[in-house]
């Protein structure tokens, strides 16, 4: 271990996705995928070993952010968090994705790492991932037998695991279009900015007037994955925002949740502040959908 | 493969140099081409030390980047700003006396040259935040952010400014 000099590996550097899935189909659980490197090239350096690493560095056209109002936002697998926080689409009609790209990390680590990477690294403290949890989003992969999507809700199976395929390569993240009065936000609390969460949430608001159509509530740092909160989803469903509905949603996170103590938090602390930050996330997502 | 061909321009020459495809781009500047003014401080991003301008504007670490994967691409350290005197962050961070014991001072000045080429007005806030991935032990930050606000003023650079390189550093292209 030393965090200067990483293991021996083969390096694999295809042209085209369709070349990327052939070396995958072939070398499948012994090759790893190489985007951004700010998780795998770390881990390689402490503990991690994969005797052959495929980089995207080279695959042609992933790095694109397309919106579209009626299909959503294609994000293609080498679109970076920089560019994220660049596009004014997404500042616009995707608040929760765009904040969580503002704080994410830093400048530095922004310019490399990629937004599909920080959905297939599958941490519970992604921030990128819990708003796109919020959102609704769906997770393109792709093998020599063709294209499937994953709804990101699925896509998460455990601590730092996914549903990708060894022989599959996330190649687009599609995230749900807004309604007419879609809002949504995003927040993170750390001791440092450039600390990892030691919790974070989303929440996006589908509203009619004062009325809220339907909500998607994401939480992380609180589960070994990041979670939905479907009980609270439920609480807010066909309801008008009032302080007493809020009081109950206030009530009603702590029960959805399960957090560890760890060396960024406790427990205790974390079911504490978790109703909170929900209710102001749930405010700031209502006034952003008006 | 283990090893790999690569063009990469530093400091605005172009090479074309063979790396291990293990070896991170630090590596590759500090111990194949000799730019050792870019600093090797915690090796996982979490310092900034060993930042670097890449594609002219945004900042990279350059500890977890390899350089065999980043073919065509133009890195800038430290020295390749001082193509023609010190550039205008440079003479800031000594006018400030925003520099103690310097080890972190390339990174410093390479991140707020990025940030001035992205942002040639920004407030002390956004300078702060865009800091945020460069430690600094000694400063308590306060003098480099009057340096950047200082450099500030000199920014947008013109063309004639923008970095061509200082010369050629012993070891390179070999």
């Amino acid at each position: 271990m030393s965090s200067r000099i990483l293991p021996n590996f083969d390096l694999l550097v295809p042209n085209s996705t369709s070349e990327a899935v052939n070396l995958l189909a072939h070398y499948q659980e012994r090759a790893a995928i190489l985007a951004g490197g700010t998780d795998l090239i770390v881990a390689m350096k402490m503990n991690y070993e994969s005797e052959i690493l495929i980089s995207v560095s080279e695959l042609d056209g992933l790095d694109y952010i397309d919106f579209d109002p009626s299909s959503g936002l294609h994000i293609g697998a080498k679109a970076t968090v920089s560019q994220i926080l660049d596009n004014a689409e997404v500042k616009q009609y995707y608040p929760a994705l765009w904040q969580a790209a503002n704080v994410f990390a830093t400048p530095q680590i922004r310019t490399a790492a990629t937004l599909a990477g920080n959905v297939l690294r599958g941490s519970p403290a992604g921030d990128c991932s819990c708003a796109l949890l919020a959102l609704g989003a769906r997770i393109v992969l792709q093998s020599t037998e063709g294209k499937r999507e994953v709804a990101i809700e699925d896509f998460w199976t455990g601590y730092n695991q996914n549903a990708r395929q060894s022989n599959e390569l996330a190649i687009e993240i599609i995230v749900d279009a807004p309604q007419s009065a879609t809002g949504s936000a995003f927040h993170r609390m750390t001791r440092v900015n450039e600390d990892l969460a030691k919790l974070n949430g989303s929440v996006r608001l589908d509203m009619d007037g004062k009325i809220c159509k339907s909500a998607r509530i994401a939480m992380g740092c609180v589960g070994p994955t990041t979670l939905r909160l479907p009980k609270t989803e439920k609480l807010l469903q066909n309801e008008e925002i009032t302080p007493e509905l809020l009081a109950h949603v206030t009530d009603m996170v702590p029960t959805e949740i399960s957090p560890i103590d760890d060396k960024r938090s406790t427990a205790e602390y974390r079911l504490m502040v978790s109703g909170v930050v929900i209710k102001r996330l749930i405010e700031q997502a209502a006034t952003a959908a008006n | 493969m283990k090893e790999r061909a690569i063009e990469l321009t530093v400091n605005g020459i172009a090479l074309n140099i063979t790396v291990p495809v293990h070896q991170t781009l630090l590596d590759t500047l500090r111990e194949q081409l000799g730019f050792t003014d870019t600093k090797y401080g915690c090796g996982t991003g979490e310092c900034g030390a060993c930042s670097v301008i890449i594609d002219d504007h945004e900042s990279l670490c350059s500890c977890m980047a390899l350089a065999s994967t980043l073919n065509g691409r133009s890195i800038t350290t430290a020295a390749g700003l001082a193509s023609n005197g010190l550039n205008a962050v440079q003479q800031a961070f000594i006018d400030q006396t925003a520099v103690q014991c310097g080890y972190c001072t390339p990174g410093m000045v390479v991140k707020s040259t990025s940030l001035l080429r992205k942002n040639p007005n920004p407030s002390e806030e956004e300078i702060r935040k865009e800091l945020e991935g460069n430690i600094c032990r000694c400063t308590g930050y306060d003098s480099i952010v009057k340096a950047v606000q200082q450099a500030a003023q000199s920014f947008p650079e013109s063309d004639t400014q923008w970095d061509n390189a200082v010369e050629l550093k012993a070891g390179a292209n070999s």
